[in-house]
């Protein structure tokens, strides 16, 4: 107790002695873990709102559809009720093939299911606004509504007859917006289509005055909803349906195609969570490795009073798990909020969205892994230094590299400073090609993501109507990019800073020296730059490569001057950031920073 | 004082505020002559260092004048400052304060670099002058592979590379043995018969015997200031620079 008492007062102290590290690990940790969580929940909460919406809407079991209409359909389709694994049902009903606009310009592919004023036992669509069917008006699906931009009291036209839309449903026995159609006209595939409902009598009215396709359906609700996938295979080849070439869609068919807009997502999420980390791990153990000495000092004074392995381990670790935990916490809470948005990018679906058990596993794993990746070498090295050397430890010496001396001789003074200061620390220098690299592959993956053309859900795939699964890429590959971008400017700051502290003897003698500001601040931004240039020109393949392992057979790559861009804009932000911390640390006074490295 | 290379006039630093106000510099007047090697001796934090960096321009005074070579340096930018500190004046610190990501000569090349010098003529005086103090066999060396006293001569090179009006010297001896210390002494002795402006801060008597006046503080002031007797050869110009 005693141990677990002074780890936690050690933390507390080293959290108020280095607030900007703790509050940084803080940050990188909650956007990963809350990316992570979001990206594993997707499939998950997808699956959940499909069954809470089965739920509130009496979903059915199976749809049986055909492509044509008659009593002769309508009767066969009837007498699948008939079985004795079919224990309710629904229909058959009308589904008629139109095309809708709104507000006079937005034009949309359209199926009407004409339903009874008073719904059946199966298939009861949740009337969210307004009321449901009456005659002369319509309800629009609420997914289908969202993307035109209707609501309760607008007027729509479907096949040239304006109809006042009395309500706004939710259903389960179609997919989600904008998928409404489970078949085409007369049977065939199917465009992106919404959905609405008007009663029977309207539904018949509405195809028999443009003479529209018109195709029938029925909802059964099975005695074994889990036997819905398999009910196709036992209708035999001679029953009376069989003629009419049924379309069988199971509850689970609908819920696993509701997770067709999320194909990309998903990826996106994962990747860019496993990115964030990464880019939390370079920009934690950079600050980590900056307090080696400190650690060490701290480690020895430890052992000196007596303290054991696990409880110098304990002392050094808790601060950043503690920290890594938090920010764990809030990443989950931040991710519960957005799953929502994120999971079901139409309304089609109700019901609330929580991280999944593997989601806050994977995360929390993910915190603990950043904490421990960032903070083990320096708790390792001081744990492994002689008592005696350990209270006496400073900043580590560069080694002698005379090829690099050599090579780097007759470069001007502030870039051979600056090269040498990178040479210094060499596994930093990776850790900062690595950052550029990362930034500069999210960059050219959301450039190649921008490049693709895509077919909007409006009539003849205008884009009037947007394609929602694009649009949802491109909101998340544009958000995280800019998680990306934002942690990345913190590492360079860091990376900056934490140089500019180490090297600040040097930058002292050579001010003394009679080194101007602009001299040192180049210094500074030469020894960041030049390890970011290699990760500029790598990030650019990379990230085209990241994208065409989950791209399809046609993808655009975007044109070359984009990319070129992108590596350049990243390389000349990079000057700009490593700039601003350089400068500062020029500013310090040249007496005082003697005196220091001095004590 | 005709021909004062350094001159100070009413110079204040103070540090902190309130009830933790130190006043390491107090209402100082001083003028260094050109030529003069002046020996600044005192107890600890009796502000002689906080002095001697007012005096090359690392520190701003609080209040007061400091002149070098005739320019008013407390009001200047940071910029030129730097300029100042790169042509007229040379440092030797206590702690040596190498740069250690570079060789001997290459520290001793970087004030030259830096004052606009070429590569090739900073190396050419780099290694003449690491000649001069004994150390052309370690030009290639890192500062850590280096004895203390052969780091301070380093520092004394890299001081003299730019042919500085004045050098400030800071306790050169403070962390040396004796047989560095003397080593030293004999360069700085043959500084000052070279005729260079020498200000020297410390403790050690052998190095303030060596100088022609002797200040000595204590509580930020001068409370004496002594023209020592020795008299020495003047003129020697060339001894640094010889005609090539």
């Amino acid at each position: 107790m005693g141990s677990l008492l002074l780890a936690v007062r050690l933390a507390l102290a080293n959290v108020r002695r280095h607030p900007a590290q703790a509050a940084m690990l803080l940050l990188s940790v909650t956007v990963a873990t809350a990316t992570m969580a979001l990206g594993l929940s997707l499939h998950g909460v997808s699956d959940a709102l499909y069954a809470h919406t089965r739920a509130a809407t009496a979903g059915p079991d199976v749809v049986v559809l055909s492509g044509e209409s008659g009593p002769e359909v309508s009767a066969a389709l009837a007498s699948l009720t008939d079985r004795p694994d079919v224990v309710a049902h629904h229909g058959p009903y009308r589904i008629v093939y139109a095309e809708l606009t709104a507000r006079g310009a937005v034009a949309s592919p359209v199926v009407v299911h004409g339903f009874a004023e008073r719904p059946g036992p199966v298939n009861r669509p949740l009337v969210t606004d307004g009321r449901w069917v009456r005659p002369g008006g319509t309800v629009l699906e609420r997914g289908f509504a969202d993307a035109l931009g209707v609501g309760v009291g607008d007027r729509v036209t479907i096949a040239g007859r304006s109809y006042p839309v009395v309500g706004i449903a939710v259903t389960a026995a179609t997919s989600i917006y904008p998928w409404g159609a489970q078949i085409g006209p007369y049977g065939g595939p199917s465009d992106y289509t919404g959905l609405a409902w008007m009663t029977a009598a309207d539904a018949r009215a509405l195809a028999r005055s443009r003479d529209l396709p018109v195709t029938t359906a029925i909802d059964l609700r099975l005695r074994d909803p889990a036997a819905a996938d398999t009910f196709r295979h036992t209708v035999p080849d001679d029953h009376p349906v069989r003629v009419f070439r049924p379309t069988f869609r199971s509850w689970q068919f609908t819920a696993q195609h509701d997770k067709v807009i999320l194909r990309n997502a998903q990826p996106i999420l994962v990747i860019g969570g496993w990115m964030l980390g990464f880019l939390a791990v370079t920009g934690v153990a950079t600050l980590a490795a900056g307090r080696v000495a400190e650690q060490t000092r701290r480690a020895g004074l430890l052992k000196a009073v007596g303290a054991g392995p696990g409880l110098i381990a304990a002392a050094l670790l808790t601060e950043y798990l503690a920290a890594a935990l938090a920010g764990d916490a809030l990443g989950l809470a931040l991710a519960r909020l957005a799953l929502p948005v994120v999971a079901a990018p139409t309304a089609s679906r109700i019901g609330d969205a929580e991280p999944t058990a593997g989601a806050v596993v994977a995360a929390t794993v993910l915190a603990v892994a950043v904490a421990v990746l960032a903070a083990l070498g320096p708790t390792l090295h001081a744990m492994r230094t002689a008592t005696v050397t350990a209270l006496a430890a400073s900043a580590r010496r560069p080694r002698h590299r005379p090829l690099l001396n050599a090579l780097t001789a007759p470069l001007p003074t502030p870039l051979l400073l600056g090269l040498r200061l990178a040479a210094r620390r060499p596994g930093r220098a990776v850790l900062q090609a690595c950052t550029t690299a990362t930034t500069v592959v999210a960059i050219t993956v959301l450039l190649t993501v921008h490049a693709q053309r895509e077919r909007g859900y409006g009539l003849d795939g205008s884009v009037a109507l947007p394609n929602l699964r694009g649009l949802h890429d491109r909101r998340l590959m544009l958000a995280i990019t800019v998680l990306l971008v934002a942690l990345a400017i913190v590492n360079i700051l860091t990376f900056t800073w934490t140089t500019a502290m180490e090297a600040r003897a040097t930058m002292a003698i050579a001010r003394a020296l009679g080194a101007t500001p602009g001299q040192v601040t180049t210094a500074l931004s030469a020894a960041q730059l030049l390890p970011g240039l290699p990760g500029a020109v790598l990030g650019v393949p990379l990230g085209f490569l990241v994208y065409l392992l989950f791209a399809t057979g046609n993808s655009v790559p975007p044109r070359p001057s984009w990319m070129a861009g992108a590596a350049l804009g990243t390389l000349l932000a990079t000057a700009a950031l490593t700039a601003l911390p350089a400068r500062l640390a020029a500013r310090r006074s040249v007496a005082r920073e003697l005196a220091a490295e001095a004590a | 004082m005709p021909g004062a290379v350094i001159r100070a006039r009413g110079l204040v630093k103070h540090f902190g505020r309130g009830q933790s106000l130190v006043r390491a510099v107090d209402e100082i007047d001083l003028e260094v002559a050109e030529g003069e090697t002046l020996a600044v001796m005192g107890p600890s934090g009796c502000g002689k260092s906080t002095l001697l960096h007012l005096l090359g321009g690392l520190e701003r005074p609080t209040a007061g004048e400091v002149w070098v070579a005739g320019r008013r340096i407390d009001t200047l930018s940071e910029r030129a400052l730097a300029g100042v500190r790169r042509r007229s004046v040379g440092f030797v610190f206590q702690s040596f304060h190498l740069v250690e990501e570079l060789s001997a000569a290459e520290n001793v090349e970087l004030p030259a670099l830096l004052a606009g010098c070429s590569p090739r003529e900073a190396r050419r005086r780099a290694m003449l002058l690491l000649e001069r103090v004994g150390l052309a066999g370690r030009a290639r060396h890192l500062p850590s592979r280096l004895s203390g006293g052969q780091r301070q001569r380093v520092a004394i090179a890299r001081a003299l590379v730019n042919e500085p009006l004045v050098v400030l010297a800071d306790e050169p001896t403070g962390n040396l043995d004796t047989a560095a210390t003397l080593e030293v002494l004999r360069i700085f002795a043959e500084l000052r018969a070279a005729g260079q402006t020498l200000v020297i801060v410390t403790h050690d008597e052998r190095v303030a015997a060596t100088a022609d006046r002797l200040v000595s503080m204590r509580d930020g002031m001068f409370v004496d200031d002594t023209r020592l007797a020795a008299a020495r050869p003047r003129g020697l110009g060339g001894l640094l620079w010889p005609e090539d």
